[in-house]
């Protein structure tokens, strides 16, 4: 037959030999199952139900059908929920990065005394994507520095053979509240300056997630050179830390009024900036002197 | 004139369907000898497979970007299994946790992909992305069935089998997504997840 070479004719081959009489599966309405490989029952109907074994039965295919009406319906709900407290474009703005951008800005965060210009970029009153501006700040380099911080940790206290997982699940979450208090306390201090600044809440959440990279290479150091060298490496990655953060805040802060001089507004978000830069050792230092004995 | 392959078997006021043997996909099973094998009924392609281990299996051959299009995750389940089999073998029952982990590093990458990417990718893609190149993770695996990979020679060669496998990964995922200049950035992710594993089978 000339149809059977669309299948593979070894497949049929096997069929016709394993089954030379298929006992009916389900029920057949058609009134017998021909035999003759021409043949099909005349009823429309029945060749839908044939085509499936498992869904002969009218009542599961609606329920299938059900079920995937469902399915649609909630992934639509997740994303509507998801939708109202996310904006995925402006998200999507902070993850657009390649490459060269993340090596020049982790060499930045090490050694950021020789870097000149730290003004953000601007396109038309939109700011440039972080692939475009070295200024920019990004989530990628925060969200993997956090996810590396936490392996390192269960990594650090394997070796001291204190690990198991529910440590690491503790250190996972200390770590996200930490980061969570530190947004919401410059949250409510911006709010209570009134500055006009660009600054949203995934800016500040970047701003806070850049000491994670310091946090690693101090583990790093600890585990490698000991106890000396991860208070040495914790006094460089804080000082290279407050002086980016004071440069790069300090730039966002001037705003475009044009007002240069020391406004009480402006002083305001001066001591803000200098508070959270001296805020970031002191939770470097806590969040990671345990894993170094 | 009927030709002896064509009868005419339709009853008395019964419109009957055209019977078009060039089609042979447009009805299924109304004979047992009609229908598909099961294999191409179930989607299963063992040539695809093959072709996407061997995609694997060569880090340094160029990717095609279309082989991702049909997310099957066949393969990637056998290699899944075979990967708690071999941890099996050296003692340790950890299906829970190989299986925990994969669910948590594959929803992780499909949320960094979907905001790294010009073009959102789907959850099937990059569950089948990363079981796919989980296939070096079994080399690792049953290699610590014989030798214990706590030594300096261990160290060098989980670092090499994670970086085979993230590589692997990270480039069928450039070439699927159309991502330029970030390859390593995907890598990395890769190959924090593959990390995990290689030390569920250290450990």
């Amino acid at each position: 037959m000339a149809y059977h070479s669309g299948y593979g004719a070894q497949g049929s081959k096997h069929r016709v030999r394993a089954a030379p009489e298929p006992p009916p599966l389900f029920d057949d309405t058609s009134g017998g199952y021909p035999a003759q490989p021409g043949a099909y029952p005349p009823q429309g109907s029945d060749v839908a139900f044939n085509v499936n074994h498992l869904l002969a039965d009218p009542m599961a295919n609606v329920a299938v059908a059900y079920g995937s009406s469902i399915a649609s319906q909630g992934k639509d709900m997740v994303h509507k929920e998801l939708h109202r407290f996310v904006s995925m474009n402006k998200l999507k703005h902070f993850f657009a990065v390649d490459t060269s951008y993340v090596a020049r800005k982790l060499g930045l965060l090490v050694f950021p005394y020789t870097h000149q210009n730290w003004e953000v970029q601007y396109s038309r009153d939109v700011p440039l994507p972080p692939r475009q501006d070295l200024n920019a700040p990004d989530l990628y380099i925060p969200t993997m520095a956090f996810i590396t911080y936490i392996l390192l940790a269960g990594m650090a206290l394997g070796i001291q053979k204190r690990f198991s997982p529910e440590v690491l699940g503790l250190c996972a979450s200390t770590a996200l509240v930490w980061v969570v208090i530190e947004v919401l306390a410059l949250l409510l201090g911006l709010y209570l300056a009134t500055v006009r600044s660009d600054l949203g809440t995934f800016h500040l959440l970047a701003y806070s997630g850049y000491k994670y990279v310091g946090m690693i290479l101090s583990v790093l150091t600890g585990l490698l050179f000991g106890s000396d060298g991860y208070y040495v490496a914790l006094a460089w990655t804080s000082a290279a830390l407050m002086y980016f953060i004071v440069r790069s805040l300090r730039m966002t802060s001037v705003g475009t009024d044009g007002v240069g001089g020391p406004a009480p507004r402006q002083r305001f978000q001066l001591y803000l900036t200098l508070a959270e830069a001296a805020f970031q050792p002191m939770i470097i230092y806590w969040l990671t002197f345990h894993l170094v004995r | 004139m009927m030709q002896p392959q064509q009868p005419y078997t339709g009853q008395i006021f019964q419109p009957t369907q055209a019977y078009t043997p060039s089609t042979p996909q447009s009805f299924y099973g109304n004979n047992f000898e009609d229908e598909p094998p099961l294999l191409e009924e179930l989607g299963i392609n063992f040539d695809h497979i093959w072709q996407k281990t061997l995609t694997v299996l060569h880090p340094l051959k160029v990717a095609d970007g279309s082989i991702m299009n049909e997310t099957d995750l066949a393969g990637p389940m056998v290699f899944c299994l075979a990967f708690g089999a071999t941890l099996l073998l050296a003692g340790k029952i950890q299906f829970g946790y190989v299986y925990g982990i994969s669910a948590i590093g594959c929803l992780g990458m499909f949320c960094l992909l979907n905001l790294m990417s010009m073009t959102g990718v789907s959850f099937g893609c990059v569950a089948s992305v990363l079981g796919y190149c989980l296939l070096p993770m079994i080399l690792l695996s049953s290699f610590a069935v014989v030798f214990s990979l706590q030594g300096m020679v261990g160290v060098i060669l989980t670092a090499g089998i994670i970086g085979w496998c993230s590589f692997s990964a990270s480039k069928i995922f450039i070439s699927a997504l159309a991502m330029e200049g970030q390859q390593l950035l995907v890598a990395y992710p890769c190959a924090l997840l593959y990390g995990v594993f290689a030390l569920i089978s250290i450990f």
